[in-house]
């Protein structure tokens, strides 16, 4: 023990309080910085003798204090748990997005939606009834008819296109996974070599692990540390990323909703092509694209097929104004006799009548009432009926409608239930790795006294040293 | 549990986003003024607001049916009533065309020609038409119910065609037929129908008055055939008039019922939104205070 070493001891304080000072300032300059977590240092105090022996003792205040190093404050389990609920949030998010867009494409309730449509339909043919010798009623339902048509095609091409776009969107989503993964590889690479160098790796493990929390919401994609603080990420059991090396991630499967059933679309591995069990985002929009939209449509062509049959049905039964039994009033536009309707979709659905006096009104047959065309319209009014049958086409599209519905207030709810989950996480993990700005004035003040005393440490050695060197042995001079 | 300054400010922004998502439901509720707007707000409410649309556009149309029915039916009323009129004139000339002893040949050629003439107006009348269509036809597609000489040309009720009606659905479940067709009311074509008589009439006055007597009695059962046509279209206007008044009522209770699923209760939403306001009001005031402070502002 001796003077000097007292002044180490004081200098190694000195240290301590500045790089104390330091990582305060740090985390003042990161409060707001998505996915920083606050860091502390870690400070143990030197001195004493690791092999005591006779000849080497220690008075025990011989020492100082060493920063051990600087820590991220973060909780991998609340970690790991964020990036779950992180990627179920995503994942309940885009399947709500689609639904809410499938509810816009029906227009339901309201006088545009293809409901108002069928109820036009079926006053045309109750105007025919009342007056089945005229022209213009006829061609009313010849009119009314053409644009319940065209409102299941516009619907149709509403779900295709949002087919169409949720797949350029994933497609998009795939390639920043990607890049994603290579930028984590690299990171992880970095943080090998400088841990190996035992350099501070804070600040880029930072940087990686909001990386990984993005890959989370994108694929729903988990992180397993391992050493030299790299981590490996894969997503449904897959590897994407493992220490240095990284794989991308590509779309496949059909780029046509009618596809759909043979090769759907999904999230593979590039190279490889092993299929992944992707969730977050990608999992919502996969769901979307497999089961969502096409559910929908194939819904659609189901009512379009049930409109066409029940109309076709019910007119061929009938005879129009020329005395002709009736035709079909539907087809998939091929003109094919007698019409396929296994073939007849929304999108398809095409009027084949159209000469209004082809309109069969009458329900009795020329034959049987001399020979001469009848102002019957008993055929007009059973294609009116067509509107009560409970099991008719309106009935087919009230419960298409009402299950769209309930499926979508479903998932507005299971994601409000996930939101307040989710939210509950990510205050979890904010309190342990967020940074309190009250905490870090106490620590700064607690640091700068400390620097404070030690200076003044100094000073007192100095003073202590100034005595004995100038004012002692001065005795007879 | 550690509070951090982020923590608060996220959970602020959460609550004030959701206090004021809760404001623009209300309020698109109040602008729009319904309060289910898309399936999922409601699918209950939803399916029942389609099914009660679709009655309300099919009772209008009954209503128009109606309308149509009653306008044919007043007519054949009128005009059957007419017809009766012109009967009986035509009886009281047989009856005193029957008593041959007083009447001078002159005055025997007066009534033929009076009976001659009312026989034209009787055809006259039995052709009369409502937008094109004849009422005694039928269902003809043709303009008359018959041709000048009195030869039945509707289609129903005569020569092997058996009577097809003209209905009107004046209810969902209920179509009532709304013509007499020729033969039912003036007497089989292939026999001696109501004009034929007349006109056997016309030439007996002159030509055999002893065969009046015969003819009186015909007439009797052509009138009683009118009469009864004249109160099975009665029957059936009362049937439509019940039905009209039905509709009514349903409208009207259909639009009660959309409006109570679909309908914004405006008292009970302003006072919702005024809570909702209140709410967020006092919600803005606390995080503006909550925010502000740290240790930096008491620290020097």
């Amino acid at each position: 023990m001796s003077g000097f070493s007292s002044l180490n001891t004081a200098t190694t304080a000195l240290w301590a309080a500045q790089r104390g000072m330091d990582v305060t300032g740090q985390n003042i300059a990161n409060v707001n910085t998505d996915g920083y977590s606050r860091q502390r240092v870690d400070l143990q105090a030197m001195g004493g003798t690791a092999v005591p022996a006779i000849h080497s003792v220690s008075n025990g205040s011989d020492g100082g204090v060493a920063v051990e190093g600087v820590r991220r404050v973060r909780d991998a389990f609340l970690e790991a748990r964020g990036h779950l609920e992180t990627a179920n949030t995503a994942r309940l998010t885009a399947e709500s997005a689609a639904l809410g867009q499938v509810e816009e494409n029906f227009r339901e309730p309201g006088r545009s939606g293809i409901q108002s449509m069928l109820t036009d339909v079926w006053s045309a043919f109750s105007d025919l009834t009342t007056n089945p010798l005229k022209l213009a009623p006829r061609s009313q339902v010849i009119e009314r008819l053409d644009t319940l048509a065209a409102g299941l095609h516009t619907t149709r091409a509403a779900l295709d296109q949002q087919w169409d776009q949720t797949r350029d969107g994933l497609a998009v989503l795939a390639a920043d996974v990607s890049t994603a993964a290579v930028s984590i590889a690299d990171l992880n690479n970095s943080i090998r070599l400088a841990t190996l160098s035992g350099l501070p790796v804070n600040e880029l493990a930072d940087r990686r692990d909001s990386l990984v929390s993005r890959l989370a919401e994108a694929v729903g994609a988990t992180a397993v540390p391992r050493a030299d603080g790299v981590v490996d990420v894969t997503i449904g059991g897959t590897t994407l990323v493992s220490g240095t090396h990284a794989i991308g991630v590509r779309l496949a499967g059909s780029d046509n909703p009618d596809g759909v059933g043979t090769d759907a679309p999904r999230l593979v591995t590039d190279p490889g092509g092993t299929t992944l069990r992707a969730g977050g985002t990608a999992g919502g929009q996969i769901t979307a694209l497999t089961s969502i939209v096409p559910g929908y449509r194939t819904q659609l062509d189901a009512l379009a097929r049930s409109l066409a049959g029940s109309l076709n049905a019910a007119h061929t039964a009938g005879f129009d104004a020329t005395g002709a039994p009736g035709g079909p009033l539907f087809d998939d536009g091929s003109g094919t006799d007698p019409v396929d309707l296994s073939a007849v979709t929304a999108a398809n659905l095409t009027l084949r009548v159209t000469d209004p006096a082809r309109v069969a009104a009458a329900g009795i047959s020329p034959a049987a009432t001399g020979g001469t065309p009848s102002a019957d319209a008993r055929n007009a009014d059973a294609l009116f009926r067509l509107s009560l049958d409970p099991a008719g086409t309106d009935a087919l599209y009230r419960k298409l409608v009402v299950s769209l519905g309930v499926e979508s207030s479903v998932a507005t709810r299971n994601l409000e239930v996930q939101s307040v989950l989710s939210a509950q996480v990510d205050a979890a993990r904010e309190s342990v790795s967020g940074v309190n700005l009250d905490e870090e004035m106490t620590n700064m003040m607690a640091f700068q006294h400390a620097y404070n005393a030690a200076a003044r440490m100094i000073t007192t050695i100095d003073e202590a040293l100034d005595t004995l060197i100038s004012r002692t042995g001065l005795v007879g001079r | 549990m550690r509070i951090t300054q982020r923590a608060v400010t996220q959970t602020a922004l959460q609550g004030l986003n959701r206090n004021l998502a809760d404001l623009g439901k209300l309020q698109q509720q109040l602008t729009s003024g319904k309060v289910v707007s898309k399936p999922s707000d409601s699918p209950s409410g939803v399916n029942r607001a389609m099914q009660v649309r679709q009655d309300q556009a099919a009772a209008v149309q009954h209503a128009r049916n109606i309308s149509d029915a009653q306008g044919w039916m007043d007519f054949t009323d009128t005009t059957l009533q007419s017809m009766v009129t012109q009967v009986n004139r035509v009886r009281d000339l047989t009856v005193q065309a029957s008593n041959s002893g007083v009447l001078s040949d002159s005055g025997k050629v007066a009534i033929s020609t009076e009976v001659a003439a009312l026989r034209e107006s009787l055809l006259g009348l039995a052709n009369q038409s409502v937008d094109g269509r004849p009422l005694f036809g039928g269902i003809t597609s043709g303009a008359t119910a018959y041709d000048a000489t009195g030869v039945y040309n509707g289609v129903g009720g005569a020569y092997g065609v058996p009577v097809v009606g003209v209905a009107r659905r004046i209810a969902d479940a209920e179509d009532v037929r709304i013509d007499v067709t020729g033969p039912e009311a003036f007497g089989d074509p292939s026999g001696t129908d109501l004009f034929a008589l007349v006109g056997k009439i016309a030439t007996d006055v002159a030509a055999a008055p002893e065969a009046l007597g015969d003819d009186l009695a015909a007439l009797d059962v052509a009138l009683e055939r009118l009469l009864t046509a004249v109160s099975s279209i009665g029957a059936r206007a009362a049937r439509v008039e019940i039905a009209a008044q039905t509709n009514t009522d349903l409208q009207l209770s259909l639009s009660k019922q959309l409006a109570l699923v679909e309908d914004v209760d405006l008292p009970k939403t302003i006072m919702q939104l005024q809570f909702q306001q209140t709410g967020y009001q006092a919600a803005l005031q606390a995080t503006a205070q909550v925010i502000q402070p740290s240790l930096v502002d008491f620290l020097r």
